[in-house]
């Protein structure tokens, strides 16, 4: 057995974890191999993403979040490489992330955004898998009242819009 | 700051698509102009095509099109067309189901949408559960069958105008008669066949250093070692499934006969280079290899680039070169003058024929054959084959074959494929230009198109038919014959002609003629006309029931009914009071 690793959350709280649950985040497998056994703490580091320019971090609750599921993965077998579309064939998702993913829409967002930083794609994948099923079945005003978003169409540009998409009305 | 939605960067959501139904992300599109930006991504559209569609007509050249740069391929329009159909050929087939009027023009309609229809035939063609599954998925697998007989038949008309098509394909267009070897397209036939060439050549790295006639042994020692020609030992020589080249290469043992043997091993020696056709030698298919002008089999040069004499093999019995004077004789013994003929190279369209007879002899063997186990192929879709390609390629010389198989192909026609209406009509009758048979065929046709038009003459029960004792749907063993059958319609007196029942004995039966008599559809699919003293109503399960039965069930009947232990009628339209 390996030593365990510790990780250290944006707000500088230490946590300590197995080394296998530590890796289900390719970042983390990664610099791991990187740094070598040092037996230091690794900070997850702030992190600036492409186009959306906020600046974002891996709070305490957010990380020990994402550890909770690690854990509870740690032995799933590695997912089929970069086989896009066979993971995208099913929508299923198992009633243990199921229940995992019964968070606030505050924390799902957070959940989506650590697992595409720390490079977890079968956490990523469940998130992904969640927020789509909140958008299936409903009308574009029902998707803006549940995620928030600001209607900025012109009612010409919404009617013309409208009739593009009239194929997709059952 | 609160993280929403519109905080996830473009690639984010771009997976969340990818998960969504295309209709989600039509929605997602009218929110706001971020969302129409990330949803109306090409890649996406693309990704939509390929996940929700697997068949595509070939007008589209969908395989050109993938390969192309993304962009250059407007792939929502394309989504938003194949959805469309989808919906429509739904709508059509929802149509179908809910009348029996009209249904040839809405089988065409379908149809016409080529293979654009599939994806959505095979949803609605395996479905388990719904007020009208069983009606469902038989229509669905009737029009998709119907689908694949019209990629078949223009092959086999293709011959018959003279125009080159390929053995294996010529071949496979059996396969597409016969829904159990699971093809949609002869493409796929050949791919199974390259795949065997493949595993051969990277077993023989080295086949370049070989001469032709050792590379044409070493090739059907391959095959017969590895079970891709012959028949597995203590198989029965004339099943059904042994005439089909697909089913050949996709069985487990890969059995089948010389004719089919000689078609695999001639596809492959063709790609290794080798001058390699089906021989007409009667009886049992041969092949025969034609060395390159001024070689000969050995890979010496001959003086005056002549013709080197071919060799000849028969793959079916393994790796050995059958000598020409063995061959001669055989002939010689069957008292054959003209030799040329029977050794030279076959025609596509002479080996179609054999099939096609070989197919109808197995048919009748396994009738001589009672007591065996079922072959898995169903044989009236094998029949049909078998008539339709005999028919398209017996030669104009013989009018008498064609007027002699018309009245079967029809028969088979009118009660289990009438949805093939247009591809008689396009390809069988100008067979019989010129032939008194011409106008018998138009009229029938046009019987068949008058009486899908007219809304069925509705019975009811009434009164002065109060005397009719059982219901469409419920399911008897007859008295006499002990065959399982379901009642699809009554008459409340025997309404057959005078001679039919003068033939049949009627009035023989305990009641005779003025008892009610029943429409039944049997459990070996045949249709027959029962009088009621001779029903003995069963209470069965559905499991219970032969698949055979359940399966063309669905022609007229929307689902079993536990309850009452009877098939729930879809032709209301006729009886509404069953």
């Amino acid at each position: 057995m390996s030593a365990p690793i510790t990780l250290t959350s944006s707000d500088g709280v230490e946590i300590t974890v197995e080394r296998a649950v530590a890796e289900r985040s390719i970042l983390i497998k990664n610099m791991l191999e990187d740094l070598g056994d040092s037996g230091e703490a690794i900070p997850i580091p702030n992190a600036r993403l492409p186009r959306v320019l906020t600046t974002w971090q891996v709070n305490e609750a957010v990380l020990k979040k994402v550890i909770e599921w690690c854990e509870h993965h740690k032995n799933d077998p590695p997912t089929a490489g970069d086989d896009d579309d066979n993971r995208r064939k099913t929508t299923d998702i198992d009633e243990w992330d199921q229940k995992f993913m019964q968070v606030d829409q505050e924390m799902l967002f957070e959940i989506i955004l650590a697992a595409n930083y720390l490079d977890i794609k079968a956490l990523l994948d469940v998130g992904c898998k969640t927020v789509a099923n909140m958008i299936k079945g409903k009308s574009p005003e029902e998707i803006r009242k549940t995620f928030n978003i600001q209607n900025d169409f012109t009612p010409e540009e919404e009617d013309q819009i409208r009739r593009e998409n009239e194929w997709a009305e059952e | 700051m609160l993280r929403s939605l519109n905080h996830l960067p473009d690639e984010i959501l771009h997976s969340i698509l990818c998960y969504s139904h295309p209709r989600s992300c039509a929605a997602l599109e009218q929110t706001s102009h971020r969302f129409e930006n990330v949803t109306n991504e090409p890649l996406l559209w693309r990704h939509y095509c390929q996940l929700h569609y697997k068949s595509w007509d070939r007008r589209h050249g969908i395989i050109r099109k993938l390969a192309s740069p993304v962009p250059t391929v407007d792939w929502k329009a394309l989504f938003v067309l194949r959805y469309r159909i989808d919906d429509s050929a739904t709508q059509l087939l929802d149509s179908i189901l809910a009348s029996q009027t009209g249904r040839i023009e809405k089988f065409r309609a379908v149809i016409d949408y080529g293979y654009d229809a599939k994806d959505t035939l095979l949803r609605h063609g395996q479905v388990e559960t719904g007020e009208d599954h069983l009606a469902r998925r038989y229509y669905a697998r009737a029009l998709l069958t119907c689908l694949h007989r019209s990629i078949a038949v223009p092959e086999w008309a293709k011959l018959r105008r003279g125009e080159p098509v390929s053995l294996e394909r010529a071949l496979g267009a059996f396969d597409l008669f016969i829904p159990e070897s699971g093809y949609g397209d002869l493409d796929e036939i050949r791919e199974m066949l390259a795949t065997v060439v493949g595993q051969f050549t990277s077993f023989y790295p080295d086949l370049d250093s070989l001469s032709p006639r050792e590379k044409a042994l070493e090739l059907a020692r391959w095959l017969q070692l590895n079970d891709f020609t012959g028949i597995e030992a203590g198989r029965e020589y004339h099943s059904l499934e042994h005439n089909f080249l697909g089913l050949a290469l996709q069985s487990p043992g890969h059995s089948s006969l010389p004719l089919i043997s000689a078609a695999i091993y001639c596809y492959a020696a063709q790609e290794l280079g080798l001058n390699a056709h089906p021989c007409g030698f009667p009886f049992h298919v041969h092949v025969i290899i034609t060395p390159r002008p001024g070689f000969d089999m050995s890979g010496n040069i001959l003086a005056d680039a002549e013709q080197g004499s071919p060799m000849y093999l028969d793959p079916f019995r393994g790796a050995r070169e059958t000598p020409v004077s063995d061959l001669r004789d055989q002939l010689a013994f069957l008292g054959v003058s003209d030799q040329a003929e029977f050794l030279g190279d076959a025609q596509a369209s002479d080996i179609v024929l054999r099939c096609s007879k070989n197919i109808l002899n197995s048919i009748h063997s396994a009738s001589t054959r009672p007591g065996e186990a079922s072959t898995s192929v169903d044989m009236v879709s094998a029949k049909y084959a078998a008539l339709w390609s005999s028919m398209l390629l017996s030669g104009d010389s013989r009018p008498m074959d064609l007027r002699h198989q018309l009245p079967w192909l029809m028969e088979l026609f009118a009660t289990d494929f009438p949805s093939d209406i247009f591809l008689v009509e396009q390809y069988i009758v100008p067979l019989f230009h010129g032939l008194f048979e011409h106008e018998h065929i138009l009229e029938s046709l046009h019987v068949m198109r008058a009486v899908d038009e007219i809304p069925k003459q509705v019975r009811r029960r009434t009164e002065e038919n109060k005397n009719i004792r059982y219901k469409v749907g419920q399911v008897f063993r007859h008295r006499r014959y002990h065959y399982r059958a379901i009642i699809t319609g009554w008459d409340s007196e025997c309404g057959a002609g005078e001679q039919w029942m003068r033939r049949m004995g009627i009035d023989r039966l305990q009641a005779g003629r003025h008892q009610s008599f029943y429409h039944v559809l049997v459990e070996d699919r045949s249709v027959r006309y029962v009088a009621e003293e001779n029903i003995d109503l069963i209470l069965t399960h559905l499991t219970e029931l032969p698949q055979s039965l359940t399966a063309i069930a669905g022609k007229h009947f929307k689902r079993w009914d536990e309850v009452t232990r009877a098939f729930i009628s879809n032709v209301k339209d006729e009886y509404p009071d069953d």
